[in-house]
């Protein structure tokens, strides 16, 4: 696994570059994308456009990469030579491979489209092949980069920890306007996306050809399902003393299976805990988690898995438990999402607004929201809820935490209540927002709700009917809702 | 009352740091006009100190020696009073008069950390035998005038500023960063060196110059004659005790809807149990969801005040006053009833995990370049920790009762690269769950679970959080450990006892 290091292509030397012929059905892509405000989850911040690049790769058939289209709330096609504009939607995305398929919207532009000749999928290349990368320059001059296939990899480039086969491609790169979504050609045939860029190294990654087409393929065969995964988290088993205890031999490599996710591929199958993963289909896996690839030397097991399988197919495991060798057949399926989920791409963050008690489910995003010291600086409630899902899984889909207190007349005394996990809502355990969202409609008999919390004050009480006024003038005040249920 | 504070914003006077120039303090002395107002300069001294302060990175090590000055003023016979962190970690205590060269070798008589007092004594007292003794006033009036003396920086003489009393109220102490007192705010200057100093009005103590604050300017803070008065009380038996606690956490009642379910009308007295620590003086006796309504016979409000003296404090200034042993009476209402019971003080020893400490050296064991540490302030400060089930551990040690099961929360705080940990570095900063599945209750036990007299083939070390086992194996472990030893320059393996 190697840091992916993504820098603005500025100031680079174009020793390499050459105009060429437009004979590629490349396009300008204009995204404009808008996130929500992660601390007032009923508003959006301010939009941003990015320009990038698409290649048509079959009928209004536009691919880019998912960065691309994230959150967009228009997308925008253009002609390179800035002729025609073309409204677009995304018709398939996958957050983790970092792909996007768009098409235009409108007959015309459908029309001109199918003028165009789609570009095939290149083979995977060997070290050394030579390869293009396609930049278009704001007054429609297309860049060509020449470059060299250096290795393969697997990395993660938009979503952490999901890791997909790339390949890394020595070139001199300058900047030029559409910096997003290079597409990288080989004998004229779509070899990969630009995910990365390195000035320093000049070194470029690029999405593998098999994974485009394996989300190409998903894409055009009904509803898009995802790349499949085993549902385990591992750590390496290098230190020779960990190896003894685990009765390893030197002959072996493995991985130390660490965490099951619950209702995942590896968790049916009945893997366990403290488990060693040897082998995946007769692919030996060694002590860092690589194995010997036909064509690229060591590659890491995940693609053995996301890169090679569909969701739906079946892998053979070799695992030694408590220094017994067995095996095990396992079904892909999907990763389960979990009770906190790892990105919120596409999707609006679920609140509730409570007489000024502000509710929210935990995500990744929310943490990250603490700055760049989030690991330390976000409350260490929520810190260890997202460390360890596994203990607070129980009767939740999602973990509703109340997220601040805005001081209205109903929270009075309760302004420093932040950041605590609720239980129960009226005596209703709470899984999700809409759950908490139906607790709240049957106060006691007084008229009092009672909210059960996970922290220094155990129960907190809230008149229904100040707590109406409140929220009656909060909508008074411009806010939108007082609450979202769907995301 | 202790508390767990993630942010201080006190800053200790501290010691202002050693001057060069001690023969320049008597060439004047014997010009000054003899006053009654510098009659009573005699008997503000200046303290010296050498401090040696013991290392929680390097546990083995001596630590690093410091030093510095403070103030101090004589009370009663060969009575010294000063700030404790004067003379903490004190390894040679000098006293010297005003007005003259002489340093006279003194030496901690009582320390109390919890409220920063301490008595000194010096080894001959004759020289001192005809000064005053200071007497200790009342809490001054707001807005009355009161004058600071002391040794702070920027001289070597006696230094006087005058200032208004501003602010009475109920604010930390910054020198065990886990106590809260009375304080008194005044807008005079006070300095490093200031410590220790007394503050006068009409020729009495009304207080000890003790911290500032960072973030404002001509904010001094003195403590109190009511702390100090305890303090002399509490040393009366020849020991200190410390503070008592309740050992509860309470909440306010200010929301309408809480006092409707609590069957409270507007003007109704009592606050909430929100909390209350097990083993401590309220365990038994309340319970979460109590409210309680009076204390000592004194009526809490619904900010958690009470009345004394005609100033309205924080109820936990009744225990405040109080010492163990002492008996309180409570006040309150369960399920709609109301109750009374009385409860006896004690000493309530898990709250000093969040408390500095200081006088001990720091506990540790090493076994194949693993180095164990019980959690403490100290702890936590120097290695800043940030590991986040350790900081959980930490932040919940009291209101989640996790004391009574781990008596010291082991951190693997450090590994001394060796061939046999090579891969364990990783593991640093993790707090020790269980070793070979028994669970760990103190610094002790571990030691004893680490070196038994049949090494066994592994140690699995399970660590809070993480469900990859650290693995040792017992195998020449003793001979590894002492091969470790030798290369790191660590004289022991371990220091156990407290």
């Amino acid at each position: 696994m190697k840091p992916i290091i993504i820098s603005l292509l500025f100031a680079l030397c174009s020793i390499a570059t050459t105009a060429a012929q437009n004979n590629l059905p490349l396009l300008r892509i204009s995204s404009t994308s808008q996130k929500y405000n992660i601390s007032q989850p009923w508003e959006k911040k301010a939009a941003v456009t990015i320009r990038g690049i698409g290649i048509l790769v079959g009928k209004n058939q536009i691919i880019t990469t998912a960065q691309m289209a994230a959150d967009a709330t228009f997308i925008e096609i253009e002609t390179t030579d800035s002729k025609t504009s073309m409204p677009a939607k995304t018709i398939a995305i996958d957050y983790k491979a970092n792909l996007a398929l768009i098409s235009v919207t409108e007959t015309p532009h459908q029309e001109l489209l199918a003028k165009m000749t789609p570009v095939e999928i290149a083979a995977n290349p060997k070290l050394d092949d030579n390869v293009q990368a396609y930049q278009v320059e704001d007054n429609g001059k297309i860049l060509v980069t020449n470059g060299s296939i250096r290795g393969a990899d697997v990395t993660a480039s938009f979503v952490e920890g999901q890791y997909f086969l790339a390949f890394q491609i020595k070139a001199s790169m300058q900047g030029a306007a559409n910096s997003f979504t290079i597409p990288v050609m080989k004998d004229d045939k779509l070899l990969g996306l630009l995910t990365g860029y390195s000035a320093e190294e000049q070194l470029l990654d690029a999405t593998a050809p098999e994974i485009i087409r394996a989300f190409l393929n998903d894409a055009n065969n009904g509803e898009y399902i995802g790349f499949p995964s085993l549902g385990i988290d591992i750590s390496r088993t290098i230190d020779p003393h960990f190896r003894s205890w685990l009765k390893l031999t030197d002959s072996h490599g493995g991985l130390f299976i660490k965490h099951v996710t619950r209702n995942g591929a590896a968790h049916k199958a009945g893997i366990q805990q403290g488990d060693v993963l040897l082998a995946i289909d007769g692919n030996e896996i060694d002590r860092k988690g690589y194995y010997k690839s036909k064509n690229y030397g060591p590659l890491y097991w995940m693609h053995l898995i996301a890169g090679s399988k569909k969701t739906g197919e079946k892998v053979t495991l070799n695992i030694l438990r408590k220094g017994e060798n067995i095996t095990k057949e396992v079904t892909l399926t999907k990763r389960p999402e979990g009770i906190i989920p790892s990105h919120m791409f596409g999707k609006a963050p679920r609140y509730l607004i409570k007489g000024g008690l502000i509710f929210q489910e935990l995500t990744y995003s929310y943490l990250k929201a603490y700055g760049d010291k989030w690991k330390t600086r976000a409350p260490i409630s929520l810190l260890d809820a997202f460390n360890h899902p596994e203990d607070y899984e129980k009767d939740r889909q999602r973990l509703v935490f109340l997220s601040r207190t805005i001081p209205t007349e109903a929270t009075l005394g309760y302004e420093k209540i932040s950041s605590a996990i609720v239980t129960k809502v009226n005596g209703k355990k709470i899984a999700d927002i809409p759950s908490l969202v139906e607790a709240f409609k049957t106060p006691d008999k007084n008229g009092i709700h009672t909210i059960e919390l996970d922290g220094k004050l155990k129960k907190l009480y809230l008149d229904a009917a100040t707590a109406s006024t409140a929220d009656a003038n909060f909508l008074k005040r411009g806010l939108p809702s007082l609450s979202r249920t769907k995301e | 009352m202790k508390l767990f504070l993630s942010h201080i914003i006190c800053i200790i006077l501290g010691l202002s740091s050693t001057s060069a120039s001690a023969q320049a303090l008597d060439i004047s002395a014997k010009q000054k006009v003899e006053t009654k107002a510098s009659d009573i300069y005699k008997s503000i001294v200046r303290i010296e100190v050498t401090a040696q302060n013991p290392s929680y990175s390097n546990p083995w090590n001596s630590g690093k020696f410091t030093g510095g000055t403070g103030t101090g003023f004589l009370i009663s016979k060969n009575t010294f009073l000063t700030n404790a962190h004067v003379v903490s970690n004190a390894r040679r205590i000098l006293i010297t008069m005003h007005g003259s060269a002489r340093k006279h070798p003194a030496r901690v008589l009582h320390i109390a950390h919890d409220c920063d007092l301490a008595i000194l004594q010096v080894d001959d007292f004759t020289p001192f035998e005809k000064l005053p003794f200071l007497s200790i006033g009342n809490v001054p009036q707001l807005e009355s005038q009161v004058r600071v003396i002391g040794y702070p920086v920027g001289g070597d003489r006696i230094s006087v500023t005058r200032g208004v009393v501003s602010r009475i109220d109920f604010r930390p102490y910054a020198h065990t960063r886990a106590d809260q007192h009375l304080v008194i705010q005044i807008d005079a200057a006070i300095n490093p060196g200031n410590s220790g100093g007394p503050v006068l009005q009409n020729g009495k103590v009304v207080g000890v110059a003790f911290q500032g604050l960072t973030s404002a300017d001509n904010t001094g803070y003195m403590i109190p004659t009511p702390v100090v008065k305890r303090f002399l009380k509490d040393i009366e038996d020849g020991s200190y005790d410390e503070y008592m606690q309740l050992g509860l956490t309470n909440f306010t009642l200010f929301n309408p809807a809480m006092r409707k379910v609590y069957n409270l009308k507007q003007d109704d007295p009592g606050i909430l149990v929100a909390r209350f620590y097990k083993d401590g003086p309220v365990d038994g006796i309340l319970k979460e969801g109590d409210i309680l309504t009076k204390i000592d016979g004194k009526s809490i409000d619904s900010a958690g005040s009470v009345e004394i003296d005609g100033e309205r404090v924080n109820m936990s200034e009744i225990v405040e006053r109080k010492f163990a042993g002492d008996k309180i009476p409570l006040n309150f209402i369960r399920d709609g009833k109301e109750q009374t019971a009385e409860i006896t003080l004690k000493p309530f020893s898990a709250s000093s995990i969040y408390s500095v400490q200081y006088g001990k050296r720091p506990r540790y064991t090493i076994q194949g370049g693993l180095v164990f540490q019980p959690l403490s302030r100290n702890l936590y400060a120097a290695l800043r920790l940030s590991n986040p089930r350790v900081r959980r551990l930490f932040a919940k040690y009291l209101t989640e009762n996790i004391f009574k099961e781990r008596k010291d929360i082991i951190i693997l705080t450090k590994v001394l690269d060796a061939p046999i940990n090579s891969y364990l570095t990783g593991f640093t900063g993790n707090a020790i769950e269980s070793i070979n599945g028994t669970k760990i209750t103190d610094i002790d036990q571990l030691h004893n679970i680490l070196n038994p007299e049949t090494m066994p083939e592994h140690f699995v070390i399970k660590c809070d959080g993480l469900n990859r086992p650290l693995i040792l194996p017992g195998k020449d472990l003793q001979k590894i450990n002492k091969q470790i030893l030798q290369t790191y320059g660590i004289k022991n393996a371990s220091y156990l006892s407290k």
